[in-house]
């Protein structure tokens, strides 16, 4: 939403997106897709999760509508929009870049010891 | 939930896509899949929705902050904030009491002001197109008197030359008696030319208005009556035209009824009649003044150029008739007229009243930056996720507004308080008795609400909702935010307050003070055991001898009578701002004028000096044995008119033709009877043996023993052993004659103290504020001083002088105000100049003292505090 956001929530925004790349997911599976993904890794906090997807939807990456969940409850659907496809490739493409720049950083580091 | 909120919730959905509804419902499914797989991972059910619940916190707090991150429209977010601005209320209790009275008492005293204001200089003149209407007086030659009442032979010539009008009417007032089921009454009545109401454009409720013609024959016997005569002395008979009045000059016919409209702006009148110049001793002369003029401005002509017109007319008549040499013309606008009294004062209560409020919304500017600061982790959050700042700002206008909204309600009680204190205190006549809160004072206050949340809540709003993230967040809420920065805002803020205070209180202590003066004015006589009443000797009964016989006889029958000691009559009650004002010659004067003077005449029996407890200073009192009426002056009128020189045996002639003149035969202590306030008149006391033809209506004056009403009711039993039907009428002891006099004083005197004390009061509770905080933020640093040996009196001084330097830096910069804002309340001063030191200084010393009182509680509580916990600074 702002510019100066920080990195974490950029982040945040890359997991969900990658979530529902597959396939139209409630926030509560968003959530569980993301933990399992990492292995546990990454616990999602439902108090930036919803404001996350919220704001997602604002930005007009994702497409919410309402649906009936696995065990037959009503739930909120997120899906991704072709703007959010392409987003979801150059966030995807940014994050590969940083995350072996920081790789290549912290190997320098290792080998200086 | 009320219908109203359900109202609400209803409208924001349809005007929102995503409703609280469906996030509390998004929300809601989350914690039950939770608490599905909690089971499944074998805990029992209420233990898992327990953890779900745990893991997830309040589904109502997320809602609130996904609606910041929605964004949302206005009207959803506007509802939101007040609903939200309603539960800071009820968490800050205190807080909001404090904020609700100040707002209160400050928009209280602005809309009780103002509704006054509404009611006489907002208030147009019920006559259609009452803007264009003009009085026109006469002035005399050395403009002392710049509404004298005009010459009946100026008015013709007036209306005959100017160009500027369109049409030109005179009129006088009246004292007609009515004789109603043998009880004499006196009424209060208007004699007009019979175009006066074409000229204020008026129509008659019922029958006809005056026709015009020959006054002497057409319409001698003619009445019209008002609407509020009508309603209370004929009980609104249907039938009263045509119905015949018996009067004390003879029978008149009803043949027309005022519409209600002309009561308002003539309140008190009850019937009008038409003028007759043969009525009229001397009618014909220029300087016979008796009448005032109204006149209707042409389309599309000024004020300016009706004067210039008018002047110029003047001008040519002053030069042809010598009687009237030198006199000039003034041209008034009518609606400027109505309130001249009023103006002025006005204007100085509602500038008083304004600064109060300014005060107000500057304490409530520090009382929101101080809570502000207690919120601050509240907004940092709400900025985390991602409010906007224009939301933010948005919402906490909303509470300020809501504040003044509720300061506003409170404030029309007050208002409605002060009104009635207003009105019972004013002076009769002085306000319309139909002043309240109309349409026009609640939209003022509602203006007031508007302006005092802009101004009370934007800088507290700006300042709460810059970004300071990560400072609040580490500070862990309980910052000292903007420490420093934040600490010399509101200390300059205090000043502020502190010197517009100041400024209220100078006014107020010189108005004080000259009320003080006014009352130990010496008089010149003694008011105390005198009542006065007053009486019109009309009709075929009395005649100029006749007129002299009544008070002679009068005075002899009160004379031993129980609980009378004496008894006289004047043509003016004391302390009068009216009388006669007339061209005096001061016969075989030496002075560079000739002699030709212009002063104010009372026309008195023998005895009033020695009722009036006036001392005769040298010669003798008038006396009813004297064979032709004497004259008797004042010291001040002695020393003007034969300076160096005993004016006993000097002779004042009236009028051009008399060359005889009448013999001065004492001299009396000058008085104040032209009006306290007034500069002490040059009196003339002349017999009324000269003047009873001119004076039919006089003044008694009874002294006595016992209370007023003995007094009145032992004279009116003698007056009614003379005449039966003579109407006695104004009966009021002098004491409290004085009293009315002085009632505008009072009042304007009562309301701006209490301005100023509400002004002194808000600045202590704001000094309060601003030295609390200041310790608060000290506490470290006063802690180490007491560590390091510092006494708790070295604490208790070192925070007694912050208050103090405020306070003193505040009365500096208001002294610069007062300077200016005194000149406002210069004409209300008597006896006092605007810089009186003493009152200057006094103020000053009171409001430094008030500020050590207001800083000493916070100053206590420093030097109390246990060293070792101040340093930890929790």
């Amino acid at each position: 939403m702002h510019p100066n956001a920080d990195v974490l929530q950029g982040t945040l925004d890359l997991l969900i997106l990658k979530a529902v790349s597959l396939e139209p997911m409630h926030g509560w599976g968003i959530s569980q897709r993301i933990q399992q993904f990492s292995s546990g890794v990454l616990e999602v906090n439902q108090g930036s999760l919803y404001p996350a997807l919220h704001r997602l939807v604002k930005r007009k990456w994702l497409d919410a509508s309402w649906g009936t969940s696995e065990n037959n409850r009503r739930a909120r659907f997120y899906k991704l929009t072709a703007v959010g496809r392409r987003q979801l490739a150059t966030e995807t493409e940014t994050w590969r870049r940083f995350s072996a720049g920081v790789e290549a950083v912290l190997a320098v580091h290792s080998a200086a010891n | 939930m009320t219908r109203m909120t359900r109202a609400f919730r209803w409208l924001r959905d349809r005007i929102s896509r995503v409703s609280d509804k469906d996030i509390q419902d998004e929300l809601r499914f989350h914690l039950s899949m939770e608490a599905d797989k909690l089971e499944r991972d074998g805990m029992s059910r209420e233990l898992a929705v327990a953890e779900a619940r745990r893991r997830f916190g309040g589904v109502d707090q997320h809602t609130e902050e996904l609606r910041d991150v929605r964004g949302g429209r206005t009207m959803e977010n506007l509802l939101q904030d007040a609903r939200y601005a309603f539960r800071l209320v009820r968490r800050f209790p205190a807080f909001t009491a404090i904020v609700l009275l100040t707002l209160g008492i400050s928009i209280g005293a602005n809309t009780a002001i103002f509704s006054v204001v509404n009611a006489t200089l907002l208030r147009p003149l019920t006559y259609p197109n009452g803007d264009r209407l003009a009085i026109l007086y006469a002035q005399n030659p050395d403009k002392s008197l710049p509404r004298f009442s005009v010459s009946y032979a100026d008015f013709l010539d007036w209306r005959a030359r100017t160009r500027s009008f369109s049409g030109m009417a005179a009129g006088a007032g009246t004292a007609p008696t009515l004789i109603s089921e043998g009880e004499p009454l006196r009424l209060t009545g208007q004699t007009v030319t019979s175009d006066y109401f074409d000229v204020l454009g008026v129509r008659p409720e019922h029958g006809r208005l005056f026709a015009g013609g020959d006054p002497a024959t057409e319409t001698a016997s003619e009445i019209v009556i008002t609407y509020a005569f009508w309603q209370r002395q004929l009980a609104g008979d249907p039938n009263v035209i045509g119905r015949r009045l018996r009067m004390g000059t003879g029978e008149r016919t009803v043949v027309g009824v005022l519409p209600r409209s002309f009561d308002r702006d003539n309140p008190g009148v009850d019937v009008v009649t038409v003028f007759d110049p043969a009525s009229i001793p001397n009618v014909d002369s220029h300087a016979q003044h008796m009448l005032g003029v109204i006149a209707r401005l042409k389309p599309g002509v000024t004020q300016a150029a009706a004067q210039a017109d008018l002047s110029a007319v003047a001008a040519r008549l002053a030069e042809q008739f010598p009687d009237i040499a030198g006199w000039t013309a003034n041209v008034f606008m009518a609606r400027d007229e109505a309130n001249r009294t009023l103006r002025s004062p006005l204007l100085v209560l509602l500038a008083a009243a304004g600064l109060v409020l300014l005060i107000g919304c500057i304490n409530v500017v520090n009382l929101l930056l101080t809570r502000s600061t207690l919120r601050e982790r509240e907004v940092a959050l709400r900025q985390a996720l991602g409010a906007a700042r224009s939301r933010l700002i948005g919402q906490l206008l909303v509470e300020s507004a809501e504040l003044a909204l509720g300061g506003a309600l409170l404030g029309l009680v007050v208002a409605h308080f002060v009104l009635q204190l207003i009105v019972r205190r004013a002076p009769t006549g002085l306000l319309p008795v139909d002043i309240g809160l109309d349409s026009k004072v609640l939209l003022f206050t509602l203006l007031l609400a508007v302006a005092t949340t802009l101004i009370a809540g934007l800088w507290p709003a700006i300042a709460a909702s810059t970004p300071r993230l990560a400072k609040a967040l580490r500070d862990g809420g309980r910052s000292s935010s903007g420490g420093a920065r934040a600490l010399r805002a509101r200390r300059t803020l205090v000043v502020a307050e502190s010197s517009l205070a100041l400024v209220l209180l100078v006014c107020a202590g010189l108005v004080i003070q000259s009320l003080r003066n006014i009352l130990a004015v010496d008089l010149g006589f003694d008011p105390a055991r005198v009542v006065t009443m007053r009486v019109n000797l009309s009709g075929p009964r009395y005649t100029d001898t006749t007129q002299v016989q009544f008070f002679r006889d009068l005075q002899a029958r009160l004379e031993g009578r129980a609980g009378i000691e004496a008894f006289a009559a004047a043509n003016t009650p004391p302390i009068s701002l009216g009388g006669i004002t007339t061209n005096l010659r001061l016969m075989g004067s030496a002075r560079a004028d000739g002699g030709q003077v212009m002063g104010p005449v009372t026309a008195v029996t023998p005895g009033y000096f020695r009722t009036m407890s006036i001392r005769l200073l040298r010669g003798r009192d008038v006396a009813w044995t004297d064979p032709k009426p004497t004259l008797v002056v004042s010291q001040a009128a002695a020393n003007a008119y034969w300076p160096g020189e005993s004016p006993i045996g000097k002779r004042i002639a009236f009028g051009r033709r008399d060359t005889v003149g009448l013999e001065v035969v004492g001299i009396v202590n000058d008085t104040r009877a032209r009006g306290i306030t007034a500069n002490t008149p040059l009196m003339v006391y002349l017999s009324y043996a000269g003047a009873a033809n001119i004076a039919r209506s006089m003044s008694l004056v009874v002294r006595g023993r016992g209370d007023a009403a003995a007094i009145a009711a032992t004279t009116k039993a003698a007056i009614r052993e003379i005449d039966r039907t003579l109407p006695i009428y104004n009966v009021s002891p002098v004491t409290q004659v004085i009293d009315q006099s002085l009632g505008q004083s009072r009042l304007n005197t009562t309301l701006l103290t209490i301005f100023a004390v509400v002004a002194l009061a808000l600045a202590a509770v704001g000094i309060y504020g601003v030295i609390s905080y200041s310790v608060t933020l000290r506490q470290q640093e006063i802690g180490v001083r007491m560590a390091l040996g510092a006494s708790s009196g070295n604490v208790l001084a070192l925070v007694l002088r912050e208050g103090g330097l405020l306070a003193i830096v505040g009365t500096l910069v208001g002294l610069v105000g007062a300077y200016f804002a005194t000149g406002l309340v210069q004409s209300w001063l008597f006896g006092i100049g605007r810089a009186d030191v003493t009152t200057i200084a006094g103020t000053a010393c009171m409001l430094v003292a008030i500020a050590l009182l207001a800083s000493y509680l916070p100053a206590r509580r420093a030097s109390r505090v246990d060293p070792l916990v101040a340093m930890r600074g929790d």
